[in-house]
C-alpha cells in the first residue's frame, strides 16, 4: 500500500515537472523550413529547432553559436571553424558538409528569403569535417553577422525525405526538437537530451498563436500561458494588479521616425497646390523636429511602452554616436525659425503661410501620412504630431491608412511628411538603405523614399560598408550619422518601440531587443 | 437525374465565376511582392523571388495556368508557407466545422423552443421579454460578446479557457459567442412563421377535431413552420463556415477563417483563392442538402 502511494506520488511529481510551458505570440510560424520565410515570429519559432553559425546575443553583439570562430583569408574568402560534437536531433553529428550545404541553400535556393543576408555568398564547401570555406561575390565585412540567417539543417536527412518530408518533421541542432504542429497556430516541442549547449529549464514547450491582444492577456492571467508577447499598454496595470504575472520591457531596435520631402521644390503631394516645399532647407526640417514633443508621445500615447530616441540608431547598434542628442522641444523657437525663413503669418489669422509659384501666399497646410495598422498606436501618434504642428501655426492633418495602402504610396514617393518605422540589427544595412542617396541600380538608398542626399555621407557609408576593421567601420558610421542627423536633419526620430512580454510569476525572462521571443531563454525562478 | 446534372453544372459555373472574380479583384490590390518579399532583399533578389512564384508572367497567362490547375483540383501552393493551399485549409476545416455545429446546435436548442413558446403566448409578458432579448442578441457585436465572455469566464471566474481548441471546454465560449446572434434570429423567425401557421384553417380544423393543443402545435403547426427554418439554418451554416472570422480570431481558434484572414494580411493569394473556392463549394452543397430536406419535411415538394 505504501509503495503504491509512493509510486503514485512520484508519478504526480513527474506529471507536475512535465507541465508544458506555453508561450503565446501575436502570430505564428508559417513554415518550418528555415530558409523560406524571413519574418520575426516564423524565425523565432524556428530558432527553437535550428541554430546558425553566429547569432546576436541580447546585448546586440554577434557571438558564435555553431561556429567556433571565423577567419578572413582575403576580401572574398572566409574560413569558418565549427564546434565539434554538435548533434542533430536524429543523433547524427553536424559536420562541415551540412553547414556548407545550408549556407549555400540559404544563399541560392530560388525561394530563399535569406538572400538579403547571405545573398553575397557565391560558394561554400567543406575543407575537412569541421571547417567550411566560404567565398563571396563582393566583399562583405559583416558576413559573420549575416550568417545569423543561415540556419543549419542536416544535408543527408533533407536529401532523404525531400523538402515536403522535411517540412512535416524538421530536424536541427537546437535546444528543442520538433514534436507536432499546426501551421500558423501552434508548435509542440520537447527538450533535446543531447543538446551541446546549456539545456533549457523547461522540458515540454508549446508555442501558440493568439492574435488578439486582450485574449493573450486573458490567457496569461488565467494561467493558460506562461509568457505572452506584446501585452498592450492599456493592459499593463491589469497584469501588474493581478499578482500572477508582471510586464517586462526592453527598448527595441525599431525606431519610429518622420521623413520629409527633400527633392521637390513644387508639387509635393502633402502641401497645398502650387505651394513651395519648405523642407528642402534643413532649418525648416529642424523647426518640425523642435515642434515635436517626443516625451509626451512616449508618456501619453505609448503609456511608457517606448523609449525616446535620441537618434536613428539605437544604443546597441554598431555606429551609435553618443554625441547625437535630440534637438530640444521648443515650439516657440520652431515657429520663429519658420518665420525667419519667410513662412510667417502676413494676413494676421495666426497660421503660417507658404509662398506659391506665382508669387501669392497660401496657408501652410500639411498632410501627415502614416499607417494605422503597422506600429503600436501609429494613428494616434500621427494625430498627436498634427496637434503639435498646429500649435506652431501649421494646419496639419492626418491621413492614416492601412499598411497595404500606405507602403506602396510610400515607395512611389507620394508623400511630403510621413511617419513609419525601421528595425534592423545591421547598421550598415540601415545606412545603405535609408541614408545613402538613391541610385538606379537599386543597391543604394532602397528605402530612402524622400531622397535625402549628401555626397559626403554617401562616401562615408560606402567606405564603412567595405571596411573590415570594426573600430574603423564604427568611426565612419558615427561620422556619417552625425552629419545626417545633426547637420542635415535627414530624419526626425521619435522613439524606439519597447519589446514587451507578460511573464508569469515563477518564471525569469527578459525580452530581447530584436523582438525574437525564445522559450529557451526563460528560466525557472 | 437531370435535376442533379443541372444542379451540378450550376455549381461548377458558380465556382468558376467566383474564382475568376476574386482572381481579378486580387490583381487590383497591387504588387504582391510588396508584402511577400522581405524588406532587406535587393531589387534583383526580389525579381528572382517573383520568378520563382511565376509572377513575372502576364496576368492572362497566370490566369490560364491557375484555371488549368483548378480543373485538376490543384488550388496552388501558399506563397508564405510553401505548402499546398488546399492542405492548409483541409487541416483546419474540422476545427471550423465542429465549432459551427456546436454554435448552431446551441442556437437551435434555445432559439427553436423559445420561438414556439413566444408564438403560442403571443403578446404575453414572456413574448415581449423574449423579443426584447432577441433585439439585444441581434445587435450586440460579436467582438464585444467574445471579449466580455473571456473577461467574465476566463479571467474573473477562471472556469473556462479562452484560447485554442484543446478540449471540449474550449468550445463553450466561442460556441456561445457565435450562437448569440443565431438564437435571436431563429427565435424571431420561428415566432413569426408559427403565428402565421397557427392562424391557418387546417390548424383550426385540428383544434376543432379536439386534438390536444400539444399535438396541434408541435405536429401540425411546427412541421410547416420548419420549412423556411431549415433554409435559414442552412444559410447560417454556410455563413458561419466562411464568416466566423472575428470569433476565430478572438479565441485563437485553429480554424480556416483565421487562416484566410492571415492570408489576406500577408497577400498570400493562393490561400485566399482556395478559401473562396472552397466556400463557394460549401454554399452550393448546403443549398443542395437544404433542397433535399424540403422534400423530407414537406411531401408536397417533389422534383420532376
Amino acid at each position: 500500500m505504501r509503495r503504491l502511494l509512493v509510486a503514485l506520488l512520484s508519478l504526480l511529481a513527474l506529471g507536475y515537472a512535465e507541465k508544458t510551458f506555453v508561450v503565446a505570440y501575436q502570430g505564428g510560424a508559417v513554415t518550418l523550413d528555415p530558409h523560406m520565410r524571413n519574418e520575426t515570429t516564423t524565425l523565432a519559432w524556428q530558432h527553437h529547432i535550428f541554430e546558425t553559425p553566429f547569432f546576436y546575443n541580447p546585448e546586440g553583439k554577434v557571438v558564435p553559436v555553431l561556429a567556433e570562430k571565423i577567419e578572413q583569408i582575403d576580401e572574398n574568402t572566409w574560413k569558418l571553424y565549427l564546434k565539434k560534437g554538435v548533434k542533430f536531433h536524429d543523433g547524427t553529428e553536424m559536420t562541415a558538409e551540412d553547414v556548407a550545404f545550408s549556407i549555400l541553400r540559404a544563399a541560392t535556393h530560388k525561394k530563399s528569403q535569406m538572400k538579403g543576408y547571405v545573398g553575397k555568398v557565391s560558394d561554400a564547401k567543406a575543407l575537412d569535417r569541421y571547417t567550411v570555406l566560404i567565398k563571396t561575390k563582393v566583399p562583405d565585412p559583416l558576413l559573420p553577422a549575416h550568417l545569423d540567417h543561415a540556419a543549419v539543417i542536416p544535408k543527408a536527412y533533407l536529401e532523404k525525405v525531400g523538402e515536403e518530408g522535411f517540412n512535416k518533421h524538421p530536424i536541427g541542432t537546437g535546444p528543442y526538437k520538433f514534436v507536432s504542429w499546426l501551421n500558423g497556430d501552434h508548435l509542440n516541442l520537447e527538450a533535446f537530451e543531447d543538446y551541446w549547449g546549456k539545456k533549457p529549464d523547461f522540458k515540454k514547450v508549446k508555442l501558440v498563436n493568439i492574435p488578439n491582444g486582450a485574449t493573450r492577456v486573458a490567457a496569461l492571467l488565467s494561467g493558460e500561458v506562461d509568457i505572452a508577447e506584446k501585452v498592450l499598454p492599456q493592459d499593463f496595470a491589469r497584469v501588474e494588479r493581478s499578482g500572477v504575472a508582471t510586464v517586462k520591457q526592453t527598448p527595441g531596435v525599431r525606431v519610429i521616425y518622420i521623413a520629409l520631402d527633400y527633392w521637390r521644390e513644387y508639387g509635393s503631394e502633402g502641401l497645398p497646390e502650387g505651394a513651395k516645399n519648405p523642407f528642402l532647407d534643413p532649418r525648416a526640417r529642424k523647426a518640425i523636429y523642435m515642434a515635436i514633443d517626443a516625451d509626451a508621445i512616449v508618456k501619453k500615447i505609448m503609456g511608457g511602452a517606448a523609449t525616446v530616441a535620441q537618434q536613428f540608431l539605437a544604443p546597441i547598434h554598431e555606429g551609435y554616436n553618443p554625441e547625437i542628442k535630440r534637438f530640444p522641444y521648443d515650439p516657440k523657437a520652431a515657429r520663429k525659425l519658420l518665420e525667419d525663413l519667410g513662412y510667417g503669418d502676413t494676413d494676421g489669422d495666426g497660421w503660417l503661410e507658404l509662398p506659391t509659384k506665382d508669387g501669392g501666399r497660401v496657408p501652410f497646410k500639411l498632410r501627415i501620412d502614416a499607417p494605422n495598422d503597422r506600429y503600436l498606436n501609429d494613428a494616434q501618434i500621427a494625430q498627436a504630431l498634427a496637434n503639435m504642428l498646429r500649435k506652431i501655426g501649421i494646419q496639419a492633418e492626418v491621413n492614416a491608412v492601412p499598411k497595404k495602402v500606405f507602403f506602396p504610396n510610400m515607395t512611389k514617393g507620394h508623400f511630403t511628411m510621413y511617419m513609419a518605422g525601421w528595425g534592423s540589427m545591421d547598421s550598415i544595412n540601415t545606412a545603405l538603405s535609408l541614408f545613402h542617396s538613391k541610385d538606379e541600380s537599386g543597391l543604394y538608398g532602397r528605402f530612402n523614399r524622400m531622397r535625402y542626399k549628401n555626397p559626403e555621407v554617401d562616401r562615408l557609408i560606402e567606405e564603412a560598408a567595405k571596411t573590415f576593421d570594426k573600430a574603423k567601420r564604427e568611426e565612419l558610421l558615427r561620422k556619417a550619422m552625425y552629419i545626417a542627423m545633426v547637420e542635415d536633419v535627414a530624419y526626425i526620430p521619435l522613439h524606439y518601440e519597447n519589446v514587451i512580454a507578460g511573464v508569469r510569476k515563477g518564471v525569469r525572462f527578459t525580452p530581447r531587443p530584436d523582438e525574437y521571443l525564445h522559450a529557451f531563454e526563460a528560466e525557472k525562478e | 437525374m437531370r435535376y442533379f446534372t443541372v444542379r451540378f453544372l450550376q455549381m461548377l459555373f458558380a465556382v468558376w465565376a467566383v474564382a475568376t472574380l476574386v482572381f481579378l479583384f486580387l490583381q487590383l490590390t497591387g504588387d504582391p511582392m510588396e508584402l511577400l518579399a522581405p524588406e532587406d532583399m535587393t531589387e534583383a533578389q526580389v525579381e528572382e523571388l517573383r520568378k520563382a512564384y511565376g509572377l513575372d508572367k502576364p496576368i492572362h497567362v497566370q490566369y490560364l495556368i491557375y484555371m488549368k490547375n483548378l480543373l485538376r483540383g490543384d488550388l496552388g501552393v501558399s506563397w508564405t508557407s510553401g505548402e499546398p493551399a488546399l492542405a492548409l485549409l483541409a487541416q483546419r476545416f474540422p476545427a471550423t466545422l465542429k465549432l459551427v455545429l456546436v454554435a448552431l446546435g446551441i442556437a437551435i436548442f434555445f432559439g427553436l423552443p423559445a420561438g414556439v413558446w413566444a408564438a403560442v403566448r403571443a403578446d404575453s409578458l414572456v413574448d415581449r421579454a423574449l423579443r426584447f432579448l432577441s433585439v439585444v442578441g441581434i445587435s450586440a457585436p460579436t467582438f464585444w460578446i467574445g471579449i466580455m465572455l473571456i473577461l467574465i469566464f476566463s479571467v474573473t471566474l477562471g472556469w473556462l479557457p479562452s484560447a485554442g481548441a484543446h478540449s471540449w471546454k474550449h468550445y463553450i465560449l466561442p460556441g456561445v459567442t457565435l450562437s448569440f446572434y443565431r438564437i435571436a434570429l431563429f427565435l424571431r423567425m420561428i415566432r413569426s412563421t408559427m403565428l402565421d401557421v397557427l392562424s391557418q384553417d387546417y390548424v383550426r380544423t385540428a383544434r376543432a377535431k379536439g386534438l390536444p393543443e400539444r399535438v396541434v402545435v408541435y405536429k401540425h403547426a411546427l412541421r410547416n413552420a420548419l420549412i423556411p427554418f431549415v433554409t435559414l439554418v442552412g444559410l447560417q451554416f454556410g455563413h458561419l463556415m466562411a464568416g466566423a472570422v472575428v470569433t476565430e480570431w478572438i479565441f485563437a481558434w485553429p480554424g480556416m477563417n483565421r487562416l484566410a484572414l492571415n492570408a489576406l494580411f500577408t497577400e498570400d493569394r493562393p490561400v485566399i483563392l482556395a478559401f473562396v473556392v472552397l466556400t463557394a463549394v460549401i454554399f452550393a452543397a448546403v443549398n443542395f442538402v437544404v433542397d433535399v430536406l424540403y422534400g423530407l419535411i414537406d411531401p408536397r415538394v417533389r422534383y420532376a
